[in-house]
């Protein structure tokens, strides 16, 4: 599974992702988790199953739904999830999220 | 209740239009692609006054002052990424341009180059012995800094532009099917170029003949220079700040919404700087990247490493007290998100009043200092993500590092009485 992640520049989002690798490895998944300047999401359509974007890009959303289309589920991730930094649930929410998308 | 969420939704639907405008949206990613070509620049300079300098270099050390002979490179770092930025802009903004309109990116990035040079001086008078010598040459005002509003606009119109005519399939030339699709292309393209080219340059040269002056050096007077001017204001950057934390009380990206008309200018008035110190003269323009990382958004936009520090002394809430110790680290390299969404801020009457105001009283200090001369504005830019203290020393110097720490001390105090307030609200919670 590819987890994409984006936000502003790429750099709090980080923090998370590495949690969630963190989250991962502990569930023994191998998946493959990133983040990214959301300008740059175009430059990475089909290269993720499911993207996540940060609370604080929230309004670029529909933007964003548009141009990734039908090829993954997008999704803006839980404010206090991302806050906190929790990793096990963010996770969760993509992992239901390819499920519902499939 | 009401006017909250109305407020809440006009934002959103501000930013929703400035993060899809296709204008705002290409010229922030332009600047993002180029701002490392800034801090390089300034940087060599940087280099400059640590190393090859003789009165405050490694240099002014017998040993070492053949480093002075390496001068000359920092300055050509610093020439080639700060004094042809418009020509570099221009170009990035074609092809970004380019590809929101789905057309051949690199074509319409040079396509925009020249029809920028089309327009601007392509050569300069020197004076040698009284006499007068035109020499074929761009100008460096015509290049640099000062260009970037005139590139921008150009170069939006340019690229409009060539993509409609590209559309008209009467501009085509019509070659046989035997012709490689590639080379094909290539030349459908050539009348489109052509039109576009003398458009500006005819333009360009019918501005020259009725007003005397330049079209570059025209709208840099009547549109860059009072935006510039309205930017440096205390008044306008402040409520600039304001605004971008008004985005963030949402939980938006205040920063990245302003960004279209920030960036823009505060790199101008680095470059403003930068030329100011190498004439010998005083920098002038206080508001550049550097002042905006150092001093308006320290610790996070908001001064959020001042609530967690505020936090940490005097709240009795565990779980701001638990948000908080996580936030510390990212919340010195000027990350506020974890606290922001942690906490959380977004909508939080408590706490809104200092989130959105305490940038703005960090700017006002900021702008204090520099104007009190106790630091000078920078010359040396500043990137996000470097940690605070060295961020502050490495734009302007040890006295900068001071007004960051009294912005930072002063921002705890601004903050300690809501933390206060959260406690008695919690404590009225619990009596319930």
């Amino acid at each position: 599974m590819r987890i994409m992640l984006a936000c502003a520049a790429g750099m709090s989002t980080s923090i998370l992702v590495s949690k969630m690798e963190e989250a991962a490895k502990q569930q023994g998944k191998d998946y493959k988790i990133w983040a990214i300047d959301q300008s740059l999401i175009e430059d990475e359509l089909g290269n993720f199953d499911v993207l996540l974007l940060g609370p604080q890009v929230q309004h670029t959303k529909r933007k964003v739904t548009r141009l990734v289309g039908d090829r993954a589920p997008v999704a803006v991730i839980k404010p206090v999830d991302y806050g906190r930094g929790d990793g096990a649930a963010v996770l969760q929410f993509a992992e239901e999220l390819i499920e519902k998308g499939e | 209740m009401a006017f909250v969420e109305k407020f809440s939704d006009g934002l959103n639907i501000v930013a929703e239009k400035v993060d899809e405008n296709k204008y705002l949206n290409s010229i922030k990613t332009t600047f993002t692609i180029y701002l490392p070509f800034i801090i390089i620049g300034s940087f060599a300079l940087l280099f400059n006054t640590i190393l090859t300098s003789e009165t405050t270099g490694l240099a002014r050390i017998e040993f070492f002052s053949f480093l002075t002979g390496i001068a000359p490179a920092f300055n050509a770092i610093n020439f080639a990424t700060m004094n042809i930025m418009t020509l570099a802009i221009v170009f990035i903004l074609g092809m970004t341009l380019a590809k929101r309109n789905k057309q051949n990116e690199m074509l319409c990035g040079l396509i925009s180059l020249t029809a920028y040079v089309t327009v601007i001086p392509q050569s300069l008078t020197h004076v040698i012995e009284g006499a007068e010598e035109v020499i074929a040459g761009l100008p460096v005002g015509g290049i640099n800094a000062s260009g970037l509003f005139i590139g921008m606009i150009l170069t939006i119109l340019v690229v409009e532009l060539f993509s409609k005519l590209i559309s008209f399939d009467k501009l085509r030339i019509k070659m046989p099917a035997q012709v490689p699709a590639a080379i094909a292309n290539s030349f459908n393209a050539l009348i489109p170029m052509m039109i576009t080219l003398l458009i500006t340059a005819i333009g360009g040269r019918i501005f020259v003949n009725m007003t005397d002056t330049y079209i570059n050096e025209y709208i840099y007077e009547i549109l860059q220079a009072p935006l510039e001017g309205l930017f440096q204001n205390p008044i306008g950057i402040m409520f600039i700040v304001f605004i971008s934390q008004l985005f963030w009380l949402l939980g938006i990206h205040g920063g990245l919404i302003v960004s279209p008309i920030r960036n823009p200018l505060a790199i101008a008035a680095l470059a403003a700087n930068i030329a100011a110190v190498q004439q010998g003269l005083e920098p002038t323009q206080s508001v550049t990247m550097g002042f905006w990382m150092v001093f308006v958004v320290p610790g996070g936009a908001g001064l959020t490493l001042c609530l967690i520090i505020a936090s940490l002394i005097s709240s009795k809430r565990k779980d701001h007290r638990a948000i908080s110790k996580t936030a510390l680290l990212p919340g010195l390299f000027g990350i506020s998100e974890p606290v922001v969404f942690g906490m959380p801020l977004i909508l939080n009457p408590t706490f809104a009043i200092p989130f959105t105001l305490a940038s703005v009283m960090s700017t006002g200090i900021g702008l204090f200092a520099i104007n009190i001369g106790f630091i000078t504005p920078n010359i040396v830019d500043v990137p996000f993500g470097i940690p605070l203290g060295l961020s502050a020393f490495l734009g302007f110097g040890l006295n900068g590092v001071i007004v960051q720490l009294i912005i930072l001390a002063l921002g705890t105090l601004f903050y300690i009485p809501f933390v206060w307030l959260a406690n008695r609200q919690m404590k009225m919670e619990m009596a319930k």
